[in-house]
């Protein structure tokens, strides 16, 4: 029994399809939402499911000049990430279903991995428009990579532990949205970095490089990163909700509180221009980081002052 | 990678097929990691032949050949053409149909900048400007439909006068249109010289200089961006024009903002003049008697196209059929400040920096070969794709 | 400073009636100064003199080919200041014309040399890049499309080859 509970776990309910599907729901949600603030009609609820299939049905061309093996195997170990990373994190706000002190740390390092993979994808092909793309995710990726870490540290030290489930669970009670506004804020906007959305897009900006890295992925790679990005945004906004807006819940209020996080991210994209990433880079290491680092020697003073 | 080593050189291809290009062109960009080293153009990809088909076409059929070189400035071209083969002819045209056709070219112009300013904002990395922009487009479009019967190539022109009239009805919905169309231009108005982050990607950026501008002949909206006052329909009143005068646009600064502020204003000013239109449109006959013939002579026509100054150099020989039709558009002028703006600038600029003159390159493209080519259209875009895709993938160094 | 119609119109007019070498002027129309050149040497130190003056932009280089029997083609130049438009002309002949090159007056000039060097013929002396600007790289050699005797018939050897479908 146990065993088929742990093949359950990962492939069915939390794991695997589940966030899949949940990864495909709030692309669709993002597109709609997009959409209708920029006066357009938006796809129908099935056209993220109806692009990945299609997507899996094409032909994968290997171009030529690349590392097959690298080139089939990114995209696998890049969903494997996203997909791992689900594991530790409170989905719809129930408790993770695997827990270890420290896995905080993990669960960061397992998000990043979709970048890192993508970053290679770019630079294994001949495509100039793959490079460029390459140097700007990875470039992007050292901009905002420790800020990000640092807000998501922010509660870590609050509670004083680096598991996720005994900071969600310290977190039902306190709303560290109020007390650590810019570590919410910086968390929110790193998400958007982290899955190249508009603004912070310039890594696949389509008016100069095309598709960026993924310039060179036609069918089933493709669809892969695709799915890893939209198992990474339920990922990141379950963790950021979770984290700042009050911890586990109930499964629809929970949804909610994402699908609000959602709805100040498509606010985001819908009225802010692309970035040049030398302007990305700019704000994270300027404003970004900083802020966080005060706010963190603030916290830091006030629990010194507090024990 | 290989290429990078071998010249140190590292060079990005845009086109013939690239998201930023609405239209096929060949730019090769050297980079130095963002920063842009080197821009060479090729063009060409959109020949027609249209110089070449104008010399055995009689001059009535030679309107709705030049109405076909741009989809986007159809009417200006006609108008252009209308008006050097009329003066060739020494043929007065009613002031109805001059001022008609003046009407019609306001429109055409504020349903071209609108379309660029969309693009433009696309090129940015702006989206929902893009979205809106294109959406009041349409305001206008439906006015050109109603005026003239047709959303893209009006077909207003005849040599000698104008095919369409105009009555209270159609300039209601008319006034209407603009009354809407003036509140979204002030909206973007305030938008583009206000919003922080899009102010982040155009002031400053792409700056030409009022003497560079002046050396680069640049026409147009890009020339009054950079303080240089060259506008035909203030310079060189042509047709109606001279009753209704136009107030030139001009900014001093010359970068990426000014010329999204020129183009803004002249909105205004287009609205402006189609009001005035409007309320004094002259009674009278549509159109004149035009011999089949032309006399003997050489003209030139200049008119100013949305993207700027229309050339036309038109030569007689006193047959039905002209002996000579130059046509010199506005791009091609703009397109040499393009290539000397982008050097030093990042390559996520380049597309705005394009985008800045409004590049229509099928407006360039014109000359060349006659109509064989069109049966075969695959063979030798075959062959280009192919040398085209041997560069890419071999990492090539020239 | 604006110049206008009129003080253009009669600064070049002056300009030209006292040239060193003797020139004919012609007013077509009244905005138009048409100046004959007597070669294309007197090419640049015109474009110079027009150019010190302050009048007109390069608006255009049209070509005219004035039929195989003459064996001449016609160069025009044309620079445009309000309304006025000056404009320089002389004949080359139809094969292997030298004309020099004006891009070290005029930068902009290039594009219009190499459109009137493919359509025509015309070999530009100084024009530093003088690819195709239009037609294809695999155009014909010796084939000018705008000259009058143009035979289209030259291009069924460009477009009946087989495409070899890049295997």
């Amino acid at each position: 029994m146990d065993i088929l509970d742990k093949i359950f776990t990962l492939l069915i309910f939390p794991g695997g399809l589940f966030l899949l599907i949940l990864g495909l729901a709030y692309e669709w949600v993002d597109r709609k939402l997009l959409a209708q603030l920029q006066n357009r009609i938006g796809p129908r609820w099935f056209q993220p499911l109806a692009d990945v299939i299609k997507l899996l049905a094409k032909e994968e061309v290997i171009p030529e000049g690349v590392n097959p093996w690298l080139f089939i195997g990114l995209p696998i170990i890049a969903l494997a990430g996203s997909l791992t990373a689900a594991l530790y994190t409170p989905l719809v706000g129930l408790p993770p279903s695997h827990s270890f002190p420290g896995d905080l740390i993990v669960t960061v390092y397992l998000l990043s991995l979709l970048t890192l993979c993508m970053g290679l994808a770019g630079s294994n092909t001949l495509d100039r428009f793959s490079l460029m793309g390459a140097t700007r995710t990875l470039t992007q990726l050292f901009s905002y990579e420790a800020p990000f870490m640092l807000s998501l540290l922010g509660p870590a030290i609050v509670v004083g532990s680096w598991r996720i489930a005994d900071i969600t669970s310290y977190t039902e009670n306190h709303w560290l949205l109020l007390s650590q506004p810019i570590g919410f804020l910086v968390a929110l906007i790193g998400l958007i970095g982290k899955l190249e959305m508009p603004p912070l897009d310039a890594p696949e900006a389509e008016t100069e490089i095309v598709a960026g890295a993924m310039t060179e992925y036609s069918g089933r790679g493709y669809a892969l990163f695709r799915l890893a990005k939209g198992a990474e945004l339920v990922v990141g906004l379950t963790l950021v909700a979770s984290f700042y807006m009050g911890g586990m819940a109930n499964p629809l209020l929970f949804l909610l509180k994402t699908l609000l996080l959602l709805l100040v991210m498509v606010g985001l994209q819908t009225l802010i221009t692309r970035l040049r990433i030398d302007q990305t880079v700019g704000l994270w290491w300027r404003y970004g980081t900083l802020l966080v680092l005060v706010q963190w020697l603030g916290m830091i003073i006030w629990k010194g002052v507090a024990s | 990678m290989e290429s990078k080593r071998q010249d140190e050189r590292f060079i990005i291809p845009i086109g013939p097929q690239h998201p930023a290009l609405k239209e096929p062109a060949h730019f090769r960009i050297t980079v130095d990691g963002e920063i842009i080293t080197n821009a060479v153009v090729r063009l060409g990809y959109a020949h027609r032949g249209i110089e070449k088909a104008t010399e055995s076409r009689n001059w009535v059929q030679n309107i709705y050949l030049v109405e076909r070189i741009c989809g986007i400035c159809s009417h200006i071209h006609a108008t252009a053409y209308c008006l050097g083969v009329e003066r060739l002819a020494g043929v007065e045209v009613p002031p109805r149909a001059q001022t008609l056709r003046v009407l019609v070219a306001e429109l055409e112009r504020i349903h071209s900048h609108l379309l660029w300013l969309g693009v433009a904002a696309h090129e940015a990395g702006f989206d929902t400007l893009f979205m809106y922009s294109w959406r009041d487009r349409e305001t206008v479009m439906d006015l050109l439909e109603n005026v003239s019967g047709n959303r893209v190539n009006y077909s207003v022109n005849l040599l000698g006068g104008v095919k369409i009239d105009i009555d209270n009805q159609i300039s209601d919905t008319i006034r209407e249109g603009l009354a809407f169309l003036e509140e979204r231009t002030l909206h973007y108005l305030d938008v583009v010289s206000n919003d922080m982050a899009f102010l982040q990607r155009t002031r400053g950026i792409g700056v030409l200089t009022r003497s560079q501008a002046d050396v680069l002949g640049c026409v147009g909206p890009v020339a009054r961006a950079s303080n240089v006052p060259r506008d035909v329909r203030v310079e060189a009143p042509y047709g109606a024009y001279q009753q209704y005068p136009v107030n030139i646009v001009l900014v001093e600064k010359g970068d990426l903002e000014a010329r999204f502020i020129v183009r803004l204003k002249e909105l205004l000013e287009s609205y402006r003049i189609i009001r005035e239109i409007l309320d004094t449109l002259p009674p009278g006959e549509l159109t004149t008697r035009m011999p089949r013939r032309i006399k003997e002579g050489e003209t030139i026509s200049r008119v100013e196209a949305p993207r700027g100054e229309l050339f036309y150099f038109i030569k007689s020989n006193g047959t039905d059929t002209p002996e000579r039709v130059k046509v010199r558009t506005p791009t091609i002028c703009n397109m040499l400040s393009v290539l000397k703006l982008a050097v030093g600038h990042q390559l996520a600029d380049l597309p705005m920096i394009l985008a800045g003159i409004d590049p229509c390159f099928s407006c360039n493209d014109r000359v060349a070969i006659i109509d064989h080519r069109r049966k075969s259209p695959e063979i030798w875009t075959w062959q280009d794709l192919r040398q085209y895709g041997i560069e890419y993938y071999n990492g090539h160094s020239r | 400073m604006i110049i206008t119609t009129e003080k253009a119109l009669s600064t070049a007019t002056e300009l030209f009636e006292n040239w060193v070498w003797k020139t004919r002027t012609e007013k077509p129309e009244p905005n138009r100064l048409d100046v004959y050149l007597r070669s294309s040497e007197d090419l640049i130190p015109m474009t110079v003199g027009l150019r010190v003056q302050r009048l007109g932009y390069l608006a255009a280089i049209t070509g005219l080919d004035l039929g195989p029997e003459t064996k001449e083609c016609e160069l025009l130049y044309h620079f445009c200041t309000a309304a006025a438009i000056v404009t320089l002309r002389f004949r080359v002949p139809r094969d292997g014309a030298i004309v020099p090159s004006l891009c070290s007056v005029i930068p902009s000039a290039e594009v219009f040399e190499r459109e009137a060097s493919e359509m025509f013929g015309i070999t530009f002396h100084g024009l530093r890049n003088p690819d195709h600007l239009y037609l294809p790289d695999d155009w014909p050699e010796k084939t000018y499309p705008l000259l009058k005797d143009f035979n289209p018939e030259v291009l069924k050897t460009l477009h009946d080859r087989e495409p070899d479908n890049g295997k």
